[in-house]
This record gives structure tokens, C-alpha cells and sequence, in this order.
């Protein structure tokens, strides 16, 4: 199975849900160190906050988009304006 | 610890975020539209504004002694830097208000185009030489290996020192020696010149005396360095 319908499937079958709790958990992991080096600007928290925080919060963002693109991929996109009736053909 | 209003600003978005996701965690709203929006900002907005004031506040961290410091190796650089009575070019320098907290990256910045950029490739050097290998030694032990990874340029002192002023070409020394020391040929902190900026960390033999350092730093008034 090639990478692309491997994702394909991927998104057929994700639990919304479950990818947004992933997000939440990795979202909090990566506020946490970026917020540390906030207090603590020594070259740990720093270092820390720039590399491994931005990561993981990168990676909880992606999460995110991942669940819109799975809403996207299953919504049904009505026209917005009814379609105009056939005009009546002259005689 | 002193947080600045942007870092408060940065830690207001984190904790909203934080409880935006946890309010998630809890309670599992329904993932519609409504509850995407605000997820859409727990998740992306706020946490991306932490992320771009952290980064700004992260890189003016780089440049203050605190965050020197915080490798234990430069503690005795530090303390030599911030003592009152010490006569060194690093403590001299610490002393006036243009260095003072930021002598480090004052002095050992790289002042070309793309300086502060190549400044921080050479501090994430700096970070691997001190995660591989000076880490697991004690003072002690670092002291003598620690050594500056290029000579230090005569340039940086030159974005002060203008070699121009009156009083700067009134000394004979740095008249005889004047395209060396502005080509590079020969270190304003060499032994035979100011002496080493931080000389602790020197030889004795290879370290002029304080009285030879006093000596040759008896120049007042920077207008005319």
C-alpha cells in the first residue's frame, strides 16, 4: 500500500476525537516548555523551549488540521444560492 | 527573576490555552463548528503568539550573562567578569554601562552582516562541545581545556576603541603597531598588549600583573579612545 492511500485510509477511519486529545496532551507538553523558558532563562529551558517545545506543539497543531481535513473530506458542500429554475423556452 | 510585560503577555495566551485544552480533556465537546473555533485558538492561535514571544524573549536571553552562566563551566568567568576588584579586561569591560549584563555577547558577538545569526551557529557549537564533553568535568578539570574556538578579533574591540581618537594614537605602542592591530596581525589581548581578557584561565606565566594591565589601561576619556 503506497504512503498516500495508507493517509487516505488513515483519514477514512481516525477517531476525531481521538486525534484532538492527542493535540490537547502534546499541546499542553509543548505550552509547558515554552513557557518554562519564560521564567528560567538559562540554556536549558531555552534551548528546550526553541527545539523540543515548538516540536511538539508544531506536531499538536498538525492534529489539529488533520481533524479539519477529515471534516472537510466528509462534508457535503451545498451551493449557496438554489439553482435557477430553466426559463421557459420561447415559442 | 525579572519577567518582562511581553513574556506576561505570552504566559496570559499560555494559561488560556492550557485551559481551553484541558476544558477539552474534561469535558469532550462536541467537535462542531463552534467547538472548532475555539479549539481552532486553544491549539493554534494563542500557542503560536508563546511560541513567537518565547523566541523573542529566548534570543535576548542569549545575549545576558545568565544565560552564559548557566553552563557551570563559565562560573568562574562570570564571578570574574562581575568582581569589583578585579582588574581584568572581561571585569573592566562588565563595569560600564554599554557591556554590564551583556558583556559576554558584547564582546565576543560577531559584528558582520550576518553576525547575529553566525553569533548564534557558534553558540549551538558552543552547546555541543559543552553536552559532549565539558559537562562531565569539574572546574578543575575544564578550566585548562576550555579555550576560545578562534582567536579573538581585534575587530570587535574596534567597534568602541575607533583606533582614531587622539588619546588611543598619543600611545607610541599603538602607533608602531597600528595596520596590525587593525588587520588583526596583533591582539589588542595578547600578553605583551592589555593582557588576556580573562586571565584566571591562563597560565600564570603567559598572565601580565594587574599593575602591567592598570598600566596600559590608563586612558579616561572614551571620546578619545
Amino acid at each position: 500500500m503506497s504512503p498516500r492511500s495508507r493517509f487516505t485510509k488513515f483519514l477514512d477511519t481516525a477517531s476525531r476525537s481521538g486525534l484532538m486529545v492527542w493535540a490537547c496532551v502534546l499541546g499542553l507538553i509543548g505550552l509547558a516548555l515554552m513557557s518554562w523558558s519564560l521564567f528560567d532563562q538559562g540554556w536549558i529551558p531555552v534551548m528546550m523551549a526553541m527545539s523540543v517545545g515548538q516540536g511538539i506543539g508544531t506536531l499538536s497543531f498538525a492534529l489539529f488540521l488533520v481533524i479539519v481535513i477529515i471534516d472537510l473530506r466528509q462534508a457535503e458542500f451545498r451551493p449557496s444560492l438554489p439553482v435557477a429554475p430553466p426559463k421557459p423556452e420561447d415559442d | 527573576m525579572h519577567i518582562s510585560p511581553l513574556s506576561w503577555i505570552a504566559l496570559t495566551c499560555a494559561v488560556v490555552a492550557a485551559g481551553i485544552m484541558l476544558y477539552y480533556l474534561v469535558r469532550r465537546p462536541p467537535l462542531d463548528a463552534a467547538g472548532k473555533s475555539v479549539m481552532m485558538l486553544g491549539v493554534g492561535v494563542l500557542p503560536i503568539m508563546v511560541a513567537m514571544i518565547g523566541n523573542m524573549e529566548g534570543l535576548q536571553a542569549t545575549e545576558h550573562q545568565a544565560f552564559c552562566g548557566s553552563c557551570h563551566t563559565m562560573d568562574m568567568h562570570i564571578a570574574d567578569a562581575n568582581d569589583p576588584e578585579s582588574g581584568s579586561l572581561a571585569a573592566i569591560h562588565s563595569r560600564t554601562i554599554k557591556f554590564g549584563d551583556k558583556s559576554c555577547y558584547v564582546c565576543h558577538k560577531d559584528y558582520g552582516m550576518f553576525g547575529y545569526a553566525m553569533t548564534k551557529l557558534g553558540g549551538m557549537g558552543h552547546v555541543y562541545m559543552f553536552l559532549s564533553e565539558y559537562a562531565w568535568y569539574d572546574m578543575d578539570e575544564a578550566l585548562p581545556k576550555i579555550h576560545i574556538a578562534r582567536p579573538f578579533k581585534n575587530d570587535n574591540c574596534m567597534q568602541c576603541h575607533s583606533t582614531t581618537g587622539s588619546i588611543w594614537s598619543g600611545v607610541a605602542d599603538h602607533n608602531g603597531l597600528l595596520e596590525d592591530l587593525r588587520t588583526g596581525e596583533t591582539s589588542c589581548v595578547s600578553a605583551g598588549c592589555h593582557g588576556y581578557a580573562h586571565p584566571f584561565s591562563k597560565p600564570d606565566e603567559e598572565t601580565p600583573s594587574d599593575a602591567e594591565v592598570h598600566s596600559a589601561l590608563q586612558a579616561p576619556a572614551p571620546e578619545g579612545t
